[in-house]
């Protein structure tokens, strides 16, 4: 007899991710509200921005408006994504499954930001028929790499989070500390500009921020790309430390006896 | 007399022990993220939004944000005391037992508005200072008792929520949807004169309304006795979702005795 | 071939004391065990809830590591080699949680065949052939959260399974199922074994490992404190008999004094239904009838049987004394 084959781990990627779409769209309820939730905040900042700007103000808030369900539907879930799989009782078998944990996590978090897209859509959407915000697209090529680009970056962003957060048995909690203060600080309603000058290189390192921004470019026009280049980059050193977190966390898990809750 | 330090007993008791149990709060885990980043972030958030806007002042956000967010503990704790009770099958336990089930259920309101209560004063007191609001030193004590108003009108919504969980299984999504029609008809980052009509219809019959009025009138100086009247249409709202609460509680607890839906989930 | 070598494994847990202060407490698991399975071997761990079976199993399945000692698996260390071992064996627990109850038992398996290697073109025949022998075809597309407690454990097997282990882990697989259920797990674990797995169980039902088990070691408080075949754990008890009393009454209070007559060995108090039963076991030779009788003197009697001892004696002997 001879041991099974090493997985492929682009198999092992794509089959997670279809996996957990799966899984997340059997909850309608969830699904639900991870469409109204950023709607109200976008509602707000029409409402706002409807006071005494002009359309250009709006258009620019209803983009960065419709990103915001993205990185709330992965801050959210993915905190708790690990906790979710200890309290099923199914991460110690992720953990003993001959591949790295890091393929098994990835998966959930982009999963995650892909459902985020229908809120996307929603929210443009919102904007459309509630406020007359009309979206035209000047760089349709461009918004459509954009779009899949920023996703990813966040999914990833997600991912680097929830490895972050395995040790820390209440991270569910911890969704709401880093939902609005990403939205503000990566510039999703208001321009980076305004905020204080040492909140700066915070901005720069979050991908997001360059996400929504190429996102803007390639609607209004403007040249997008140097800011989908960052966004990627970024995502993919999120992608690395996240790798290598997940390796020494799963060590120190061993040893600490915390995979389990018994 | 024993009735009566019975149901004292159970209205403390009971409702101390749930709460703990459900948000095992002592953890400063939980805590902190929760009731003190939560509130600080979004109170950041809008005061941004309002510069970049040109809209309103700092002030404005920070007092309507502060006071929402003491609508979080009452909206998510009361619903899910009884829904998180239902799901760990001791609601039947609890409901097979002769105790009155008024302080029963209002007992496990208590630590939610002190709750509340505190995460509005901190989210004050820290948000004024982040943006260096002058609100008068007489004011803080008559923008505590507008805030514990407005928690108890909150718990109100909470207590129907509750009753709610009862039926319905997703009672965190039901919160959630509250929480975000209370910041958006309530005057808490639009003001109200900017919302169309009929949204300005439906704004007095919410609690935080009157609430969040009052307290931005008082940190501009106005005086407590100019307040009473919002304070009182405040406390209003709350009676009156406190008893369409309980009522729903009675009505659905003999329901689903009928119907069999207690213990299904 | 050895399968399986554990040599002197210690596991140590510390658990903080709370939150807010420092300072931890300090347990430990499993207190240095050795033992050693050969392929094609059913090996049973006995032993009583918390003896230290789950941790042991947790150490050589890669999810734990050892605070010393060492085990190795298929010639696998189980510290350096991680990955090497998770690719040889399967683990299966019991109970009903590790599943993705939303999804699809036919998901749950795609799900683990790709996470296990399983290739493409092998996992459709693959699946079908576990769900078949989990008696799960035709239920395959229902969302696990519909099935029965038993349908889950067969599940779980069935995803133990996907790669073909050489070695299988089942950690307390029969908890919960009604006895048919646990009848034709008890089926399913043989004809793996007849089909060469080398399988490691660990239960607290005497009966399963008397009737599964081709050797089996006595755990308790983190000690081995038996190890043989079934027979030859019998044996050590084999001689001498054993004397049931039902008692209604304070049974606990005449334990001392059973113990202290000459030529019994043990005396413990077991329920059995609305009744308790003192149950005593003798040296060989020895006749402590009469003698119990005279000690239960003033304490209402039930029945009173004198029987041959049962693994479970030998069992119930062990664990005590450890």
């Amino acid at each position: 007899m001879s041991a099974a084959p090493a997985a492929s781990i682009p198999r092992v990627l794509a089959v997670g991710w279809w996996f957990h779409l799966k899984m997340l769209s059997r909850s309608a309820f969830n699904g639900i509200l991870q469409i109204l939730w950023p709607l109200f905040f976008a509602t707000i900042a029409f409402f706002l921005y409807g006071i005494d700007g002009d359309d250009r103000t709006l258009l620019y808030a209803s983009i960065g408006a419709s990103v915001m369900g993205v990185w709330s539907a992965v801050s959210t879930s993915g905190s708790g994504a690990v906790q979710r799989e200890r309290w099923q009782g199914t991460l110690e078998l992720l953990v003993a499954a001959p591949v790295p944990l890091a393929s098994v996590l990835l998966p959930v978090t982009t999963a995650m930001a892909t459902v985020g897209l229908y809120s996307m859509v929603t929210t443009l959407l919102w904007g459309r028929l509630l406020f007359g915000i009309d979206v035209s697209i000047e760089h349709p090529w461009l918004f459509a790499f954009s779009v899949p680009a920023t996703v990813l970056a966040i999914g990833m962003l997600g991912f680097l989070l929830s490895v972050t957060v395995v040790r820390y048995r209440s991270a569910w909690a911890l969704g709401n500390a880093f939902e609005l203060p990403v939205w503000l600080v990566s510039g999703f309603l208001v321009p980076i500009s305004i905020l204080p000058d040492w909140v700066r290189p915070i901005s720069w390192v979050l991908a997001p921020t360059w996400g929504v921004r190429a996102i803007r470019e390639s609607a209004l026009g403007g040249h997008p790309l140097p800011d989908l280049l960052l966004c990627l980059l970024l995502g993919t050193v999120y992608l690395l430390v996240g790798v290598f977190a997940a390796e020494s966390i799963l060590r120190s898990a061993r040893r600490n006896a915390s995979l389990s809750l018994s | 007399m024993t009735a009566f330090v019975n149901a004292t007993r159970i209205f403390f008791l009971g409702g101390i022990m749930s709460y703990r149990a459900l948000f095992n709060w002592l953890s400063p885990w939980i805590l902190i993220p929760s009731f003190l980043v939560g509130p600080i972030a979004q109170i950041l958030l809008f005061a941004f939004l309002g510069r970049s806007a040109g809209v309103a002042s700092d002030e404005f956000f920070v007092v309507g944000n502060a006071l929402q967010y003491a609508a979080i503990p009452c909206l998510f704790a009361m619903g899910n005391t009884i829904g998180d009770e239902r799901q760990e099958k001791t609601l039947g336990i609890i409901l097979s037992t002769p105790a009155p089930r008024v302080p029963l259920f209002l007992g496990r309101a208590i630590p939610v508005i002190a709750n509340g209560f505190l995460v509005a004063l901190f989210s004050l007191v820290v948000g004024g200072a982040i943006f260096s609001i002058d609100v008068p030193g007489s004011a803080y004590f008559p923008i505590a008792v507008v805030t514990l108003v407005a928690s108890f009108s909150c718990t109100g919504l909470g207590l129907v929520c509750a009753a709610l969980s009862l039926r319905v299984r997703e009672t965190a999504v039901l919160a959630n949807v509250i929480f975000g029609v209370l910041l958006v008809f309530c005057g808490v980052n639009v003001p109200l004169d900017s919302l169309p009509e009929w949204m300005q219809s439906v704004s007095p019959w919410l609690p935080l309304t009157h609430g969040i009025a009052a307290a931005r009138r008082l940190a501009d100086g106005a005086t407590f006795s100019s307040v009473t009247g919002d304070l009182f249409r405040e406390a209003g709202v709350g009676a009156l979702y406190v008893l369409i609460g309980m009522a729903m509680l009675s009505y659905f607890e003999w329901e689903s005795r009928r119907r069999a839906t207690l213990e299904v989930f | 071939m050895t399968v399986i070598e554990v040599s002197s494994l210690r596991r140590i847990y510390r658990t903080r004391i709370s939150p807010w202060r420092r300072g931890s407490r300090e347990v430990e698991a499993v207190r240095g065990i050795d033992f050693a399975v050969e392929r094609g071997e059913l090996f049973g761990l006995l032993g009583p809830n918390g003896a230290g079976k789950t941790t042991t199993i947790k150490m050589l399945i890669t999810l734990l590591l050892p605070t010393s000692g060492s085990a190795r698996v298929l010639g696998h260390d189980v510290v350096e080699d991680p990955r090497a071992v998770r690719r040889r064996v399967g683990y299966v627990f019991g109970g009903d949680r590790g599943l993705y109850e939303r999804l699809s038992g036919l998901d749950n398996l795609r799900y683990f065949a790709e996470l296990y290697g399983v290739p493409a073109r092998e996992q459709k025949a693959r699946i079908a052939e576990l769900l078949e022998l989990a008696g799960l075809a035709g239920r395959e597309k229902e969302r696990v959260e519909g099935y029965s407690r038993g349908m889950r454990q067969r599940l779980h097997i069935a995803r133990g399974l996907l790669h073909k282990p050489e070695v299988l882990f089942l950690d307390e697989p029969s908890i919960g199922i009604d006895p048919v259920g646990a009848r034709e797990l008890r089926t399913t674990v043989a004809d793996l074994r007849n089909a060469g797995t080398t399988v490691l169980l660990t239960t607290h039902y005497m009966f399963e490992a008397d009737e599964l088990c081709d050797r089996i070691a006595v755990i308790a408080d983190g000690r081995i404190v038996a190890e043989g075949t079934p027979a030859e754990l019998k044996s050590r008890v084999g001689e001498g008999s054993v004397v049931e009393v039902e008692v209604f009454g304070d049974a606990g209070s005449v334990l001392p004094a059973l113990r202290a007559l000459s030529g019994v060995r043990s005396a413990v108090v077991e329920e059995r239904g609305h009744s308790e039963v003192i149950v005593v076991r003798a040296e060989p030779g020895a006749e402590v009838t009469q003698g119990v009788l005279g000690a239960l003197d003033g304490i209402s009697l039930g029945r009173v049987a004198t029987r041959q001892p049962t693994l479970e004696d030998a069992y119930v002997e062990l664990v005590e004394s450890a």
